[in-house]
């Protein structure tokens, strides 16, 4: 085995746990502004998505002993439907009839996307300590 | 004289091996939620047991190999890795490993008592 690859297991488990890292920081952010009719582009907030592309080696392929580089996060894309349309008259931001466009954020979907994230940042935690385990047993042998 | 330790070519490759299924588990683990991902496996066991059961077959040149599962069955977003299963399979692979270890350490310690003599 490469010595580049030894240790290569934990760099994709750590792939892994940044990446469910960060859709727990959209979702935490999508959470924060369920409310805000204000955003960066104008308009009401929209709720963000990431999306996660597999991160591989060069022509993995076709070799027996591919190079696995595990996930990314590769894309942050704004959820584009309908946004929900509140009567609020006194608000500021509300049109001519009264309504205000509120963000699309569900609350529900937001909290089950979070417990999702948790669970695979979770697994592959578990992953890396195994890692960890197998190594520590390998190093054993140079001691015996 | 013959120095070489019976088993222990064979055991270093399951290491070998089971390392690589490590790192096979770990890239499909981590990627559980990407969409469309197709989950792999390291085929080995069973090459190994067929060069070994053959009269005069090398087990020396037997390599793990990495193949696309695309036999389990695919979610809704066209990813077909079974969280449950992977993790599962995590601890058997792990657990080999350390038993392939403990039995190369427990022969390089019978060597080592012949040699000292102790």
């Amino acid at each position: 085995m490469p010595f580049d690859t030894l240790f290569g297991a934990s760099a994709i488990s750590g792939t892994g746990m940044s990446a469910e890292r960060y859709r727990m920081e959209v979702i935490a952010n999508n959470i924060a502004n369920a409310n805000s009719t204000r955003s960066a582009n104008g308009g009401p907030y929209r709720r963000q998505d990431v999306v996660f592309a597999e991160l591989l080696g060069e022509a993995t392929r076709t070799t027996t002993a591919p190079v696995l580089g595990g996930v990314q996060a590769v894309e942050l894309v704004e959820d584009q439907s309908e946004l929900p349309r509140v009567y609020s008259p006194g608000h500021p931001d509300a049109d001519a009839e009264g309504f205000v466009r509120m963000p699309n954020v569900q609350l529900p979907l937001e909290m089950v996307s979070l417990l999702t994230a948790a669970r695979a940042y979770e697994a592959n935690l578990r992953a890396a300590q195994t890692f960890r385990q197998m190594s520590e047993q390998a190093l054993n042998l140079l001691r015996s | 004289m013959d120095t070489q330790l019976s088993g222990v070519g064979a055991l270093a490759q399951l290491m070998d091996a089971a390392a690589l299924r490590h790192r096979v588990l770990a890239q499909n683990v981590a990627n559980v939620n990407t969409p469309g991902y197709t989950r792999r496996e390291v085929a080995f066991e069973a090459d190994l047991a067929k060069a070994l059961a053959a009269p005069n077959g090398s087990a020396a040149a037997v390599k793990p190999t990495v193949t696309v599962d695309e036999t389990a069955p695919d979610r809704a977003d066209g990813n077909n890795v079974d969280i449950d299963r992977e993790m599962g399979a995590l601890t058997k692979n792990a657990l080999l490993y350390q038993a392939a270890a403990q039995i190369v350490a427990s022969r390089v310690a019978s060597l080592r008592a012949a040699i000292t003599g102790r």
